[in-house]
């Protein structure tokens, strides 16, 4: 295992790690400021990849493409809390699951019919399909730098959102005390719509930045959605920073134990063996390192406080 | 109160169950003179996933626990019947005695780390342990890994299983034995401080029980319920892969309590009959009104599942429940 290897693996790492954050991101404040158990958050992902694929071959331009999926994904998450989850926040988890579930199937099922079951792929401008020597003599695709920049900034930003604007202290105060909230004259019922929204367009753009690397198909939200929420565990529900942190630790985990685990493994074992074992392995090691940072803190590494 | 007038009070509180159990007891019948053979065979499925179902009720209804990984269980229970037929033991009854061995010592390990937690974390962990051990068979090459491995249909003696119809009966009176099983349990005094616990913990507490042992007794039933629907499923799909452990099976199961009605007898063993009707119905009818789009059915199922929540409070049990009030 060569040190250029490891560097490009840890670079592949953070860009997995910030995709993922963009999608835990708005996915812990729905959970942690509205208590809404929101499994359809995965599709949000898809709405934004296909929007920006669809887009992109219809306009012929690829940042064009993005730019007009953005407020797609903005208002697909704005009439979704408008038409249907403003009614479940008061009901328990249960009906919260039962009908994020339906709209799991509904939206996949939709996507199948408008574009076909098979995935699409989506090809970078010849501008951002280059390299860049990251080392002298390094070269790393143009692209996953970018997705990371992205993702650091979008990261910065709420950042800069939550913790120093009037808007972010009305999040963070809805968090600890919604009722205290609004009876300080906070229209709570407006911040959630735009929190919601917020949290599907910064998914959409998990989704598009996800198109030109992986496959654009029906269904590619779930596992997303499972890994983000393992994000949000790890980092304590209702907490940005936790997520960010917890994204960076699972996507550079997730990673190298996908490329390391097989090498370590064959080491002991044989090819086939290693080879059959080593990737099922490096899927559980996420699972493991979560119940191990909830045996030892059953409520994450950055519990909101209140 | 004995147990034979639990069982009494429990039929006659419970006429809904009793009245499905009688059906799936005459189902054959109907299935024999329509001769549709196939109707059996979702008649058994119906059933195992309804038995999954009732076992995840236990801690997810009646004990507020909502486990998340409750399918690794039907998993495991599943590959004791696989495992023990790869190194030659074939007799049903040892296997399911292995199968509910093995869920109910995993249960118990499982439930002691997980039941720290609480709320979304608890779901949360619950699900790491189904994944670890979906990931675990999925690498597990000897038996099968990714593809699987197929299963004989297992040695229960006295009871030969050449013919069908006697797994439908094997399978039908493992359900009867865990409907009354659970009965009982619901009406115990376990059963009563496991409700008790769901609705104020603290208050429990200070009645000077300990919370955490009926947790995870309750946990370690409930994963041996699993087990059983685990290892009847395994004679009658005669195969098992790790498919069955995906985390989407645990949601299924999780769907079918909610939709038939959580913490009811008869809402687990109703919702799965929903679920997988509507899962076999659903197509054929789309076939009829829009043949374009009959693999599309669940454009239509999805939003079902909403509707149920947002027009049918307390799932399909609450549904008839309302019904049949308002007739009276």
């Amino acid at each position: 295992m060569s040190f250029i290897l490891l560097l490009e693996q840890i670079f592949n790492g953070l860009q997995f790690g910030v995709t993922l954050f963009l999608i835990a991101a708005g996915l812990t404040l729905i959970l942690g400021i509205m208590d809404f158990v929101f499994l359809a958050h995965g599709a949000q992902v898809m709405i934004g990849a296909y929007a920006a694929a669809s887009l992109t071959a219809l306009t012929g331009h690829f940042y064009l493409g993005i730019l007009l999926a953005i407020p797609i994904t903005f208002a697909s998450g704005y009439l979704l809390e408008y038409l249907l989850i403003r009614h479940l926040y008061r009901r328990n988890h249960m009906d919260q699951v039962l009908a994020t579930f339906g709209l799991i199937l509904f939206f996949n099922e939709l996507i199948r019919i408008g574009f076909g079951p098979a995935a699409l792929f989506s090809s970078l401008p010849p501008s951002l399909s280059g390299f860049v020597n990251i080392l002298p003599d390094t070269p790393y695709p143009l692209f996953r730098l970018l997705v990371i920049a992205v993702g650091l900034a979008c990261a910065l930003g709420i950042h800069l959102l939550v913790s120093r604007t009037r808007m972010g202290a009305m999040v963070r105060a809805g968090a600890n005390n919604e009722t205290m909230t609004a009876a300080l004259g906070v229209n709570i019922r407006v911040l959630r719509r735009l929190v919601f929204a917020a949290g599907a367009c910064l998914a959409g753009v998990a989704g598009m930045m996800l198109g030109p690397l992986t496959a654009v198909e029906p269904g590619m939200g779930e596992p997303l959605l499972i890994l983000s929420l393992v994000v949000i565990i790890i980092g304590g529900i209702g907490s940005v920073r936790g997520a960010f942190i917890a994204a960076i630790l699972i996507g550079i985990v997730d990673t190298m134990g996908r490329v390391l685990l097989p090498v370590i493994l064959r080491s002991f074992m044989g090819q086939a063996a290693a080879d059959g074992a080593g990737p099922a392995l490096a899927s559980m090691m996420v699972y493991i390192l979560m119940s191990l940072v909830l045996v030892i803190r059953p409520t994450g590494l950055f519990p909101p406080k209140g | 109160m004995g147990v034979f007038s639990i069982l009494r009070d429990g039929l006659a509180r419970n006429r809904l169950l009793g009245l499905i159990l009688a059906g799936f007891a005459l189902f054959p019948v109907l299935s024999g003179i329509m001769d549709e053979p196939f109707w059996n065979d979702l008649a058994m499925r119906i059933m195992l996933l309804g038995m999954a179902a009732m076992g995840l009720n236990l801690v997810l209804g009646y004990g507020g626990m909502v486990s998340f990984g409750h399918a690794a269980f039907v998993g495991i229970g599943a590959y004791c019947v696989g495992i023990s037929q790869f190194y030659g033991f074939d007799n049903g009854w040892a296997h399911i005695a292995i199968s509910l061995a093995a869920c109910g010592l995993l249960g118990l390990v499982i439930g002691f780390l997980s039941l720290r937690t609480t709320g979304i974390y608890f779901i949360m962990i619950t699900l790491a342990f189904a994944q670890m051990l979906y990931f675990l068979f999925v690498s597990l090459e000897t038996y099968g890994g990714d593809d699987g491995m197929s299963i004989d249909r297992a040695d229960f003696m006295p009871i030969d299983l050449w013919d069908p119809l006697r797994l439908y009966y094997l399978i039908w009176a493992g359900l009867v034995i865990v409907s009354l099983l659970l009965m009982v349990i619901v009406r115990s005094r376990f059963g009563v401080v496991l409700e008790a616990i769901r609705g104020n913990e603290s208050r429990v507490e200070a009645m000077g029980l300990v919370p955490l042992h009926f947790k995870i007794t309750g946990y370690v039933i409930s994963a041996m319920i699993c087990g059983l629907a685990g290892a009847l499923f395994a004679s009658w799909q005669e195969y098992v892969s790790p498919d069955i452990m995906h985390w989407s099976r645990s949601g299924e199961l999780m769907i079918i309590i909610i939709l038939g009605g959580i913490g009811t007898m008869a809402g687990p063993l109703i919702g799965a009959v929903a679920f997988l009707l509507l899962e076999e119905w659903l197509p054929e009818l789309m076939h009829l009104v829009a043949p374009a789009y009959a693999e599309n059915w669940m454009i239509i199922f999805g939003p079902v599942l909403i509707g149920v929540v947002l027009f049918a409070r307390g799932g399909l049990v609450g549904l008839l429940a309302r019904i049949g009030g308002r007739r009276s």
